[in-house]
């Protein structure tokens, strides 16, 4: 029992990261009135250049460093239709995501000749804690630094003046223009840092945790996120709680199939795990739709702002 | 002096719908542009002459009218499921979901009743299921529609993929579903550019009928002025959630005829990858903004994008490049599609350059 405990919580963390990672970004993102909901083609994006940059180099550090560069320069991207150019923020996105896709499966296919999955990749050593013989609680340093971040950013856009102002800017751009704010720029930065993190997230899911770059990497998780921040109220810190509770219906889409075969060997399970792998899209909608309810959105969130 | 006045405004009328034709005209032009143009860079680097591949793309992509039209059915299809609900201001990204659910219906009922107008109606009422179900969280519980899209997607793939290798796969070929019986399958008709599918000209009427709806009926009207003004459609007293709800069950009514008459006129069987139907409901939002969200325009641009996904093949044959280069193509063309104000931008500045050399 505490060993089923024990090993759910690590999991959770480990599987939370990218949730967390791209809630931020995007809470910073979406506080200063731009969506991206093109999360999902930068967790693919950034996690193929990751693996390719690990893969040469041999340094899993350095991945995450590329994937991180490549999620901020969609991030300026984005930054540029959105803000600048004043496009529909929406369907640029939608249009990244299949943009990156395709770039991603075509330098899969190119590089390593393989259609579902690349070679494994050295990946970021895990944090071991010895609880006792046979029993170790294992997380990945970026599950603390998540955690960090999430804290810091939630400290940066509610108690200092720049968080204010990134603020006011989703709220009433004119307002925040007249108290003498650049909205054209903050918006712009927002969009890119958000993104960076984003960026981060994506390269975690391959030098951090699975190992490979992988077809389907991401399945939706982009848009988990996404949801994250409806969940967690444009607040940081309950992007955390978020992470943990999208990231623990994960954990249980892979942990249950292998508890039932251990407890009923007879039970053909590999057709079966395939239902199990709804829980975590079943399990998010579920309680987004339970809670959003009360949700806040930021006012002037998905609009151009447009300078009189 | 009332003729002139008159004729000068019809001048001004014209000359207000010519700029609104050149934006069209100019955005649809740049983004296919840009789109080729980013597609051959990313060629480039890859080790490819994009030259070489876009002459495959292109012969290869319209030299089987049958197989062009074919492959165009079930994007059309999805492409007035994103472009009905986008008029009434939702975003239905879920195209590809509610493709699976009516595929996958058709195929239960079709197996067991041999009868494939029931079939295809079975396809569209499940999509149209879907899509209302979508429209309620967002109405009721104000669940934003591209994270249920997306969720529902994701269940909807791993459902299917769960029927197709558990109950209804094919003890002959247990890489394939039963196929659909002999008996109910759609064939083809002769034509003077030679012998085509049904299903492609029951995808031009179901485009025609929507078209009907949107633009001569009070529904469609409806769903028009909610999506250009909430607030207007609610003065009008419309009920702009109303209008949602239309909206995602007609859409998802076309997303399901698309899956189903991809089935039934088209594949026959679906195989346990699901690469048959994977992506064609994503590549409808393409084809739904290229087409300017206008149901003539997306029988058009469906055919295009039937030649990007040809193309596509051919070159993954004959050069062995990746056959995704058509996502990455439309990934491109859709956010370029996404900047009528830029392209709005430019005009004005071109304009401005011309009455300064005068």
């Amino acid at each position: 029992m505490i060993d089923d405990i024990i090993s759910l919580t690590s999991s959770t963390l480990i599987y939370m990261v990218p949730l967390v990672l791209a809630g931020v970004g995007e809470i910073i993102t979406e506080r200063s009135g731009v969506v991206n909901i093109g999360l999902e083609g930068i967790f693919v994006l950034s996690s193929f250049t990751a693996t390719i940059v690990t893969f040469a180099t041999g340094n899993p550090y350095l991945g995450l460093f590329s994937g991180t560069i490549v999620g901020l320069l969609a991030g300026v991207l984005h930054g540029i239709v959105s803000v600048y150019l004043r496009g529909n923020q929406i369907i640029a996105g939608v249009g990244f995501n299949t943009l990156a896709y395709g770039i991603s499966i075509m330098g899969l296919v190119t590089i390593w000749k393989q259609h579902g999955a690349s070679p494994s990749v050295s990946k970021i050593p895990m944090i071991s804690l010895k609880i006792r013989e046979g029993l170790t609680f294992t997380i990945s340093p970026l599950s603390i630094a998540a955690i960090l971040i999430a804290i810091g950013t939630w400290y940066w856009l509610f108690k200092t003046t720049s968080g204010l102002k990134l603020r006011a800017c989703g709220e009433d751009p004119k307002s925040a223009e007249a108290m003498g704010v650049n909205v054209f720029r903050t918006r712009f930065y927002a969009t890119v840092i958000g993104s960076a993190l984003t960026g981060l997230g994506g390269a975690y899911l391959t030098v951090g945790w699975i190992g490979q770059f992988t077809r389907h990497i991401s399945a939706g998780r982009g848009f988990i996120a996404l949801a994250n921040v409806a969940f967690s109220n444009w607040n940081p810190l309950m992007a955390i709680v978020g992470g943990m509770i999208f990231g623990f219906f994960d954990v249980l889409s892979i942990y249950l199939p292998i508890k039932i075969q251990l407890i009923y060997p007879e039970v053909k399970i590999t057709t079966l795990a395939y239902l199990f792998k709804t829980i975590p899209y079943i399990g998010t909608l579920a309680v987004v739709s339970l809670i959003i309810g009360r949700a806040r959105v930021p006012r002037a969130l998905g609009k151009p702002y447009i300078k009189e | 002096m009332g003729s002139v006045q008159f004729l000068m405004k019809l001048r001004e009328r014209i000359r207000a719908r010519y700029e609104e034709y050149l934006v069209i005209v100019i955005e649809t032009l740049a983004s296919a542009i840009i789109g080729f143009s980013i597609g051959a860079l990313v060629l480039y680097i890859l080790g490819f002459n994009p030259a070489k591949i876009y002459l495959i793309l292109f012969s290869k992509g319209l030299s089987n009218p049958d197989y062009l039209l074919s492959k165009s059915t079930p994007i059309m299809l999805t492409g007035l499921a994103f472009a009905i609900p986008m008029l009434a201001g939702v975003f239905n990204i879920g195209g590809e979901g509610q493709l699976y659910i009516g595929a996958l219906i058709s195929l239960i009922v079709v197996t067991s009743t041999h009868n494939s107008a029931l079939g295809i109606l079975a396809g569209m009422v499940a999509g149209a299921a879907l899509g209302t179900f979508k429209a309620v969280l967002k109405v009721y519980r104000g669940v934003n529609e591209v994270i249920a899209a997306i969720m529902l997607n994701w269940v909807m793939y791993f459902l299917t993929l769960y029927l197709l290798t558990e109950k209804l796969y094919n003890p002959q070929i247990p890489h394939e579903s039963i196929p659909v019986p002999e008996d109910a399958r759609l064939g083809k008709i002769p034509t003077p550019i030679g012998d085509i599918r049904l299903i492609f000209f029951i995808a031009v009427i179901a485009s025609l009928v929507i078209y009907y709806i949107l633009y001569y009926t009070n529904i469609g009207y409806m769903l028009r002025v909610a999506g250009l003004s909430p607030k207007t459609a609610k003065y009008a007293g419309f009920n702009p959630n109303l209008a949602i709800i239309y909206s995602m069950a007609l859409g998802g009514a076309m997303a399901g005829l698309g899956g189903s008459l991809l089935l039934i006129g088209y594949v026959y069987s679906i195989d346990t990858t699901m690469s048959t139907l994977y992506g064609l409901g994503f590549m409808g939002i393409g084809v739904a903004l290229l087409g300017r969200n206008n149901p003539i325009g997306i029988i058009f641009s469906a055919i295009f994008f039937s030649m990007l996904i040809i193309g596509g093949e051919m070159i993954e044959l004959l050069a062995g490049a990746p056959p995704e280069l058509a996502d990455a193509l439309t990934g491109v063309i859709v956010i370029a599609l996404a900047l009528p104000y830029t392209y709005r931008m430019l005009i004005s500045y071109m304009r401005i350059r011309r009455m300064m050399k005068k």
